[in-house]
């Protein structure tokens, strides 16, 4: 199996370095010589999306080079998702994402989809612009264990409080957890909207996330 | 004795104390105020005046603030604009209500709920080749229209001679461009993926700005102080790309953009950029940058303003430093003041500072917390305490 711990290795240099092309080609060698999908996201791809994220926090590499990473692992997933589906691989939650209503950046939101994606979350993403209808809609559907939002502006951060709002309206408020995300978020925020949590950076998202599900 | 506002805003450009600190507030699209508090403002002030929209364009949603609205804010500059050539102007006047408002490089914006744009629309998201560069169709900086009134307005302006002349080109600035082409994350991947590419685009932009920019200065003549451009270099918590990749990639185009200036106009170069740029200033500096905005103190290292003062105060003047984060929105008037008090506190003395909010004045800022800002600086004049005493 000499050559498929080669393939890991370069599986994750690719994914490090952003290079999605060639990432795909040694996924699906890999998958090709035997390996198991679940190999190739555990040993090789979280791994280095973990290192990627380390290396952005300590200031060692910047949102270029971290959204080429997210974007290689996310080419890969593509490919790997049906095979671990079928396999019947356990998702270890369900995660609902969108941008709230008024907004549309998501350059953050998309790299936490990834981040969480990566590290065994089914993530479900309702795109830019949400608003809160969607959101409870999404909550009735598919009863996701967590729902995430992001907002850019401080002017768009007072959505979080509405949705919320209109969350507990709807009597959903206890069977999903909301964590907050984006420039204006900080903890004073979190406890002022009433959300369960709120991660700084995209690389944190997932860490926090399992903390406040209580997933080990 | 008091000082005009011009000779105010000269000599904190000097380095020297003027009478009060100058406030550089409502004029152009970074140190401006939003429609909606700008309609407030009015109507608390009982000022009947149209609401006009900055540079003619309404998706922008930036006031075009009316005079005696500034002569009231005591804002003490008075703004020169490009505008977008007639023909586009026309036909984005005349185009089906809602429709997305596309500008003379392509790019453009979206209408997302009823009266609130955003620019969203990137005509170049999937180039990542030199050939695509070329295919494109670019703009054309030479149309006149873009600046046939800035000659005119300029030497009014100049007549008058009270108020400083603060030139503020429309997204002149490559960075800024780029994203509005390709869109932020697409085109931040291409300088990490082709390189190559996202240089050429960046050099391409920068000589459509500079073409333009030319025209620009040539119209004001000698009728400027202040002539503000700006790419956001950086995030809440630290920098949009290396420091490596900023002097390897943007920092020569930045400095050939800024010399350039310089040698067209003795006007002093306002720079604006978001963020945490704590790592660059020196970087700017020595590239001929001579105002640093916005000061976004709720980013990183830039809550540091003693910081800031001493390593950079006498070399660099600081335009901005009141946060629209938490205290403009969020804050009682008298939180206002006194936020208002301590930047002063540290930023003003030996001059180099004039106040403005961290950014446009948002559609969450109350009315009466833009009015205890400007009215903090007119109480302190020069006061001990805006002199840094305690």
């Amino acid at each position: 199996m000499k050559r498929g711990e080669e393939l890991l290795d370069e599986l994750y240099g690719c994914v490090l370095s952003g290079q999605a092309d060639r990432a795909v080609e040694v996924a699906n060698e890999g998958l090709g010589i035997g390996l198991e999908p679940t190999t190739l996201l555990f040993d090789a791809m979280i791994p280095a999306l973990e290192e990627v994220g380390r290396r952005f926090e300590t200031g060692e590499v910047f949102l270029p080079e971290m959204l080429i990473a997210a974007n290689a692992m996310q080419e890969v997933v593509k490919v790997l998702r049906p095979l671990l589906v079928a396999a019947g691989v356990e998702t270890i939650g369900r995660f609902v994402m969108g941008t709230v209503a008024g907004d549309i950046h998501d350059v953050g939101k998309n790299l936490v989809d990834v981040m969480l994606e990566g590290a065994g979350f089914e993530v479900i993403d309702l795109g830019i612009n949400v608003p809160a209808e969607r959101f409870i809609e999404a909550i009735r559907e598919l009863e996701p264990d967590a729902v995430g939002m992001s907002a850019f502006l401080t002017t768009t951060a007072l959505e979080f409080e509405r949705n919320i709002e209109a969350i507990e309206r709807a009597g959903l408020r206890d069977r999903v957890k909301i964590l907050i995300g984006g420039a204006p978020v900080d903890q004073a925020l979190v406890e002022h909207v009433g959300a369960d949590g709120f991660a700084p950076d995209a690389s944190s998202a997932v860490r926090v996330t399992k903390a406040v599900l209580g997933i080990s | 004795m008091a000082m005009t506002p011009r000779e105010r805003v000269l000599a904190a450009l000097r380095h020297e104390e003027p009478d009060r600190v100058p406030i550089v507030l409502g004029v152009s699209n970074a140190t401006g105020i939003k429609m909606k508090p700008y309609r407030e403002l009015k109507r608390l002030l009982g000022i009947d005046a149209p609401n006009r929209y900055l540079y003619g364009w309404p998706e922008l949603g930036t006031a075009e603030v009316d005079e005696e609205t500034l002569v009231r804010l005591g804002t003490d500059v008075r703004g020169v604009w490009d505008v977008e050539p007639a023909s586009v102007l026309e036909r984005n006047a005349s185009r089906p209500p809602h429709a997305d408002y596309i500008n003379s490089w392509g790019s453009g914006a979206r209408e997302i709920r009823p009266g609130e744009w955003f620019p969203m629309v990137c005509p170049m998201a999937d180039a990542t080749t030199l050939q695509e560069l070329e295919d494109y169709p670019w703009p054309d900086m030479d149309d006149p229209t873009r600046v046939a009134h800035v000659a005119a307005e300029a030497a009014r302006l100049a007549a008058d001679g009270r108020f400083a002349i603060m030139a503020t080109p429309w997204l002149l600035f490559p960075l800024e461009r780029a994203f509005a082409m390709q869109g932020m994350d697409r085109f931040l991947m291409n300088l990490a993926l082709h390189p190559d590419f996202a240089e050429a685009l960046l050099w391409k932009l920068e000589e459509l700005c500079k073409t333009l920019m030319g025209h620009f200065l040539e119209a004001l003549g000698p009728n400027v102080d202040i002539i503000k451009i700006g790419d956001d270099l950086g995030t809440q918590e630290s920098l949009l790309m290396s420091p490596d990749m900023y002097r390897r990639i943007l920092k020569p185009i930045h400095a050939d953009y800024i010399a350039f200036m310089h040698q067209r106009t003795d006007a002093k170069v306002f720079f604006h950029t978001d963020g945490d740029v704590f790592p660059l200033i020196d970087d700017l500096l020595e590239i001929g940058v001579d105002i640093l905005n916005p000061i976004q103190t709720s980013a990183g290292k830039m809550a540091n303003l003693e910081e800031l003062k001493a390593r950079w105060g006498d070399r660099l003047t600081f335009c901005g430093g009141i946060d629209t984060h938490r205290i403009l929105p969020a804050g009682t008037p008298e939180e206002v003041r006194a936020e208002v008090r301590r930047v002063i506190g540290i930023l003003a003395p030996r001059g180099g500072y004039m106040v403005s909010s961290v950014h446009t004045v948002m559609d969450d800022v109350p009315a009466q917390n833009i009015l205890a800002m400007v009215d903090a600086v007119q109480e302190l004049g020069a006061s001990p305490a805006a002199r840094g005493a305690s």
